[in-house]
């Protein structure tokens, strides 16, 4: 007995190591790309923030935090944060708040069984290209030539050149991010709201609970984790949605109106080839993120990563 | 009760009206002459329906180059990132390894990094690998996926754990494992995961327009952006028409794999 112990510990031993080999060996093509593509660029960017180059010269000018400092005194870096909330502000209620309502009704207010059928079709737009959303949606809000203006010219309204007014160019640009994630943020949260069990509304309802309070005080504590992951990509992903449409549509303008801090970024970068203050400017960024997806590991995580 | 219902019926189908407007928008103006799509601006149904429009897009643009490199680009990110993919994701869920939380932790945080953050190194990067206007370029940072990981992952811990005891009983190594008993039981996850990596790199814009600079080698959004401006031109009929051709793909996809790919998207939020 006690001879065969060790032999026995030994084996495991060595058994493990190999698992151990063998685990990475799995992980190491994506790690790879990771490393690269990801990690590497991430450390490089950061490095950047800290240096004067225009990505050809030869040599970069550490130049400290100038970068920053120049960028937070501009009048100009405080509009793409105020744009930025604005975006923000109009994705949330359009890309969360009105979707997560929907589920609710879909889920519960509503018996045919058509219901399914529903987002089938409001998730199509999802599939289509962010570059599509752009120019169609443009066609169709163009204030000469298009179905919303010639609609309204019959009762006498014309509609502003949206691309040319301050704040409705930003409404607009937000309409396009919303056609492409409205479906898929719906489908996620019905998914949530669906997890809800059926009984316990049941009960609620023959206690003459109103919808609004079953709402409030039974399906959103339930559903907070589907919640706050769509509330967190409606924001990180709703202003990388927001950036195609920018790109394609407006370049940022007229005078800034339309940019954000992600396309401010990307302009410093590879309009003005000024790779210090584009790498700051996305660091801010990302810190930005990082405190949301703080917020996300905080209530997510721990209610359902480690359930099974 | 009924009439109660009914509200809430029409208030859906009044939002898949406005889902699917602009795909008939599109559609229907593709197919009107120049002059009738300004002057016939709401009829859904062309007066005299045309494919002027289409013919136009094939002698402007090389579209058959350009919807091969789509392809090529789309192909090739997708087979790698399933592959990175499912190994990865078997390693996370089967195997035991020092630093596994904290890896998988690190990997996943990455779906939160704007892309800006990576754009300038990775733009050099490619460059410096004179890959720059080639769509192997395109393709190369993209090779593994963190959502593609995260949800291979939730999928492969569905896998019956009695299956597995019996393998590891019979000492089964870990590559027969994967190939025969866990890439079987998440074929249907495997497929539309791969649908979806497909379908996204289809529609991809941002990075292929740093990468790719002459019309030969461009992706099909990177050719529609050709036909834009901020109140978008004047040839309606031709954006439109490679709008259509540009959304095709995608939703045929969609029309034959509608359940698959509802399934997956769904489960992409509830864990995470």
């Amino acid at each position: 007995m006690v001879n065969k112990v060790p032999p026995k510990k030994h084996k495991k031993l060595r058994q493990s190591k190999r698992e151990q080999l063998l685990a990475w060996t799995f992980i190491l093509p994506a790690l790879a790309v990771f490393l690269v593509f990801m990690f590497w660029p991430l450390a490089y960017t950061f490095y950047l923030s800290f240096f004067k180059w225009n990505m050809v010269a030869p040599t970069k000018t550490f130049v400290g935090i100038k970068n920053y400092i120049s960028l937070l005194k501009e009048k100009v870096t405080l509009q793409l944060f105020l744009n930025t909330l604005l975006y923000i502000l109009i994705l949330v209620i359009f890309n969360f708040v009105i979707p997560y309502i929907l589920a609710f009704i879909n889920t519960f207010m509503m018996k045919k069984k058509a219901k399914s059928i529903y987002k089938v079709f409001i998730f199509m737009p999802s599939l289509i290209s962010l570059v599509v959303g752009a120019i169609v949606l443009q066609w169709i809000f163009n204030p000469i030539s298009g179905p919303v203006a010639a609609v309204l010219s019959k009762f006498g309204i014309t509609i502003p050149s949206w691309s040319k007014t301050q704040g409705l160019v930003i409404v607009v640009i937000s309409l396009v991010a919303t056609y492409k994630a409205f479906g898929y943020n719906f489908l996620v949260l019905l998914a949530g709201v669906g997890s809800v069990s059926t009984e316990l509304i049941e009960a609620a309802r023959l206690d003459k609970t109103p919808y609004r309070k079953i709402f409030t005080q039974i399906v959103r504590p339930i559903t907070s984790s589907s919640a706050i992951y769509i509330l967190i990509m409606s924001i990180v992903q709703g202003m990388q949605y927001v950036f195609t449409p920018i790109k394609v549509l407006t370049q940022g303008g007229p005078d800034n109106a339309s940019s954000n801090i992600i396309y401010g970024g990307y302009k410093e970068a590879f309009t003005f080839y000024d790779t210090g203050r584009s790498s700051a400017l996305s660091i801010i960024t990302m810190i930005i993120f990082l405190v949301m997806l703080f917020l996300e590991f905080k209530y997510v995580e721990k209610g359902v990563y480690y359930e099974n | 009760m009924k009439t109660k219902e009914f509200k809430w019926h029409i208030l859906f189908i009044v939002i898949i009206l406005i889902a699917l407007y602009p795909i008939i928008y599109a559609v229907s103006t593709s197919f009107k002459s120049l002059n009738e799509s300004f002057n016939n601006i709401l009829s859904l149904i062309p007066e005299e329906p045309t494919t002027s429009a289409y013919q136009r897009v094939l002698s402007i643009i090389p579209f058959f180059k350009i919807t091969l490199n789509t392809f090529i680009i789309a192909s090739i990110v997708t087979l790698f990132k399933l592959i990175t993919g499912v190994l990865a994701a078997y390693s996370f869920v089967f195997l035991d390894f020092k630093g596994k939380k904290w890896l998988y932790f690190v990997l996943i945080s990455t779906i939160f990094i704007p892309f800006t953050v990576t754009m300038i190194p990775n733009f050099i990067t490619i460059s410096r690998l004179g890959l720059k206007d080639n769509i192997i370029g395109v393709a190369i940072p993209q090779l593994a996926d963190a959502t593609g990981i995260f949800l291979l992952r939730q999928h492969m811990r569905g896998v019956p754990k009695s299956l597995l005891e019996v393998a590891k009983l019979e000492k089964t190594p870990h590559v027969t494992i994967l190939r025969t008993i866990v890439v079987p039981i998440i074929r249907p996850a495997i497929l539309s995961m791969g649908i979806i990596f497909f379908i996204n790199s289809w529609n991809e814009f941002v990075w292929p327009s740093l990468i790719l600079k002459s019309t030969e080698n461009y992706t099909l959004s990177l050719a529609l952006q050709m036909f834009v401006s901020a109140e978008g031109g004047t040839d309606i009929p031709v954006a439109m028409a490679i709008s259509v051709l540009t959304m095709l793909l995608p939703l045929v996809i969609y029309a034959f794999c509608q359940k698959f790919i509802i399934n997956t998207f769904a489960q992409s939020g509830i864990k995470g």
